[in-house]
């Protein structure tokens, strides 16, 4: 097929079939536009780059961009979900097949809602050292542990699981990775109250929850592998999600914000000031050239190591505003409340900053991460790395 | 000025072109030995540099110059700053603003050296006094790059630029720091011609600006790349102390700053060449982002090695002295902060209005 029939076909479709859809409003719950998105799923549109077995239409990644273009100049939500559907490209990948005949069609629908069940209190930078156990019963597995920083969990149907299948083996490598059905007695569900005050994320606690056979994927023993296929999924939609928010609103107003701020503060003629405004606004711009400059390296075809860089650079950008406004505002900035959103403001970017600075991995791992695989430097010596995970100390 | 640019492919062959000379022509035992030199200067590389087209790199094709742009110029000192070649680059780069004719065609020969004395608000030394009055300049002028092995003289300032002959210039060459990069106090008394005016000037700085970045983008990724080398190789405690996260963690923050200065010196070349609107605020930024990003990676790059960077043979030391001397060339971090919070403002009004 020619890329311009390809082109026609897909105009035609949308033409003929979207009428508008109400907007998403919950990231991981169950979609409003469900039935639209099960459309789009079954004429091919939805993961264009898939075998013809699974929805897809085997297409290149250009003409698969053309399928992913009409949509965007159309509205239309549903196409492209073969780059950024991370839970149906790892259940594609891993999952058995019969699993995945009930799974995909449901996840490219948006039918299902989910929930990452990785982290735990004992196993956050060190995430192989996860306490959570798996234990083999008939037909499935009974599963008990606590889970952290786990976003929409209230509205989830499964949860993609990390949990312990061999304690008799090196940490990695009894681990394995599970959809567990979450609407089921065993599995709680309570909010975490963040230092913003808000919350965001949830507590899972899991006590003796069942996960039939058929909802493990990959290997038994084998979900280290597992995690990091569909961990490389989260930073490609991560990125995704970044560029598209960048190239939005922000602009050079975005960067410059801190300039109008000083003004507004009347400070904009302090020394001192001036040399925090520069140079906070410095490293927002320079983050944003280092970006393009790694955008156009990657589109010609040479690997960019600047892209890791971005959210280190992103960290220290975000510490470094709450600070400076904070300064700004002087005394107001004890205050809180609707009366006081400068204030406001400032103090919950100060204690956001960290969501970026620890989140997704701290700023310390980030170092070790740049400095290995950009830099080639070698690791530490893992001293837990080759004994049996149950002698490994805790705590 | 209407300047001829290349294509991605033809930067890449002028860059490996660059790369090669330095490497075959300027070693680090050539550096040091032009550094002991009277002159610090390395007349056989300057040469070589002409022929090449490097001298003439702005200057008209029509006056025998490869007629580039700040692009371009930005690329050949990022080599030169890795390099680190004692060879007036960025004196012969702003003079190249200012000259036409045939001086200009002197200039990109090799055959005439220009350094450029910026005046008045210019000048960031603060000490220089030159008057001009009646066609003759009088007055010292302070910290002058390459004074010494120049042969004309151009003081530039807000309300021109005027060519002195060395002839009218008494010079007392400065014992400076950096021995790679020369310069002179120089009393001016004789003649003096007004061959442009204050526009030119602000040109010429900038152009100046331009190469400096470059040259301290080279500076602080080949330190860095030492650094990094060093640190996979060198062991203690039977490992390699990169794989220390004491050193690691400062590697990948001084790769963020590497990074960094290199897209601030780019997007200020491109700015400058397209004469952009941002371009005040571009090379205000790249000043400041470049000169902090070389001295962090010279500075931490000697504490990461460890002992044997603070002895003379190591070359660590000759790049910290260049980061040093070239945030006193036409203004330290303190002040282009300042000036790039007020270019931003200026563009947020004019914006507004």
């Amino acid at each position: 097929m020619t890329d311009a029939d390809l082109q026609a076909e897909v105009e035609a479709w949308l033409a003929a079939n979207w009428r508008g859809a109400p907007p998403r409003e919950e990231s991981f719950g169950r979609d409003p536009r469900a039935e639209w998105l099960a459309q789009v799923r079954d004429a091919g549109w939805a993961v264009p780059r898939w075998p013809r077995d699974w929805y897809g239409r085997e297409l290149s990644a250009e003409q698969a961009k053309i399928v992913e273009r009409a949509f965007a100049a159309a509205g239309a939500p549903g196409a492209g979900q073969d780059r950024s559907n991370l839970w149906a490209n790892t259940a594609l990948a891993h999952a058995t097949d019969s699993f995945k005949r009930v799974i995909v069609p449901q996840l490219l629908a948006g039918e299902v809602g989910m929930c990452l069940l990785y982290s735990e209190p004992g196993a956050g930078s060190d995430l192989a050292a996860i306490r959570t156990r798996a234990e083999k019963v008939e037909g499935g597995w009974r599963v008990t542990g606590q889970k952290i920083w786990t976003s929409g969990a209230v509205i989830a149907d499964y949860g993609m699981l990390i949990a312990r299948t061999d304690w008799d083996v090196p940490k990695h490598r009894g681990i394995s990775f599970f959809f567990l059905p979450m609407r089921q007695e065993g599995v709680e569900v309570r909010p975490l109250r963040q230092i913003t005050d808000e919350s965001h994320f949830n507590e899972v606690f899991i006590t003796d929850a069942f996960v039939p056979d058929e909802n493990l994927l990959g290997p038994l023993n084998g979900g280290w592998g597992v995690l990091q296929t569909a961990l490389a999924y989260e930073r490609s939609v991560m990125g995704d999600m970044a560029r598209g928010a960048r190239s939005g609103a922000a602009g050079a107003k975005g960067d410059h914000a801190m300039l109008e701020l000083a003004r507004e503060a009347g400070k904009l003629d302090d020394p001192v000031v001036r040399q925090d405004v520069a140079q906070v606004i410095a490293w927002r711009v320079l983050n944003k050239l280092n970006t393009q400059r790694a955008k156009a390296e990657l589109a010609q075809g040479t690997s960019s190591s600047i892209m890791s860089l971005g959210k280190l650079a992103m960290s220290r950008i975000l510490h470094e505003e709450g600070r400076l406004r904070t300064e700004l505002l002087g005394p107001e900035s004890l205050l809180e409340g609707p009366d006081h959103p400068r204030a406001e403001d400032a103090n919950f970017l100060s204690l956001n900053a960290y969501f970026t600075s620890i989140g997704g991995g701290t700023d310390q791992i980030q170092r070790n991460i740049i400095g290995e695989r950009v830099l080639g430097l070698p690791k530490e010596p893992e001293i837990d790395r080759t004994i049996p995970f149950r002698e490994v100390r805790a705590g | 000025m209407t300047d001829a640019t290349m294509n991605q492919e033809e930067r890449t062959a002028l860059r490996d072109t660059v790369r090669r000379l330095f490497a075959d022509q300027c070693t680090e035992s050539d550096v040091r030995r032009i550094m002991e030199s009277d002159s610090g200067h390395d007349p056989a590389l300057w040469r070589s540099l002409a022929e090449l087209g490097i001298a003439g790199l702005l200057v008209a094709a029509g006056t025998g110059g490869s007629q580039l742009s700040a692009v371009e110029l930005k690329l050949v000192m990022e080599e030169a700053g890795a390099a680190l070649a004692p060879v007036p680059l960025i004196s012969t780069a702003m003079a190249s603003v200012l000259l036409d004719g045939e001086l200009a065609e002197a200039l990109a020969a090799g055959r005439t050296i220009a350094a450029v004395a910026l005046l008045g608000a210019l000048d960031w030394t603060g000490g220089s006094n030159v008057r001009i009055e009646g066609g003759r300049a009088q007055g010292t002028a302070r910290f002058v790059p390459d004074a010494g092995i120049a042969d004309i003289f151009l003081l530039a300032s807000d309300e021109g630029v005027h060519l002195v002959e060395r002839a009218s210039a008494g010079i007392t060459p400065l014992p400076t720091f950096d021995r790679t990069r020369r310069m002179a106090d120089v009393r001016f008394d004789g003649a003096a011609t007004r061959i442009g005016d204050g526009a030119a000037a602000r040109r010429a700085r900038d152009i100046g600006l331009v190469a400096l970045a470059g040259e301290q983008t080279g500076g602080a990724r080949r330190i860095f790349d030492i650094t990094v080398d060093y640190a996979r190789e060198r062991h203690q405690f039977g490992r390699a102390i990169g794989s220390f996260q004491a050193i690691k963690h400062m590697a990948a923050d001084l790769l963020l700053e590497a990074e960094s200065a290199t897209s601030a010196a780019r997007d200020a070349a491109r700015q400058v060449a397209e004469g952009a609107v941002g371009k005040d605020a571009a090379v205000a930024l790249a000043a400041f982002a470049c000169a902090d990003a070389f001295l962090r990676c010279a500075k931490d790059g000697i504490q990461m090695h460890g002992g044997i960077a603070f002895t003379w043979d190591h070359p660590a030391h000759l790049y910290l002295r260049r980061a040093r001397s070239g945030v006193q060339l036409f203004g330290d971090s303190r002040v282009w902060r300042d000036r790039y919070v007020a270019a931003l403002d200026a563009m947020q009004r004019e914006m507004a209005a």
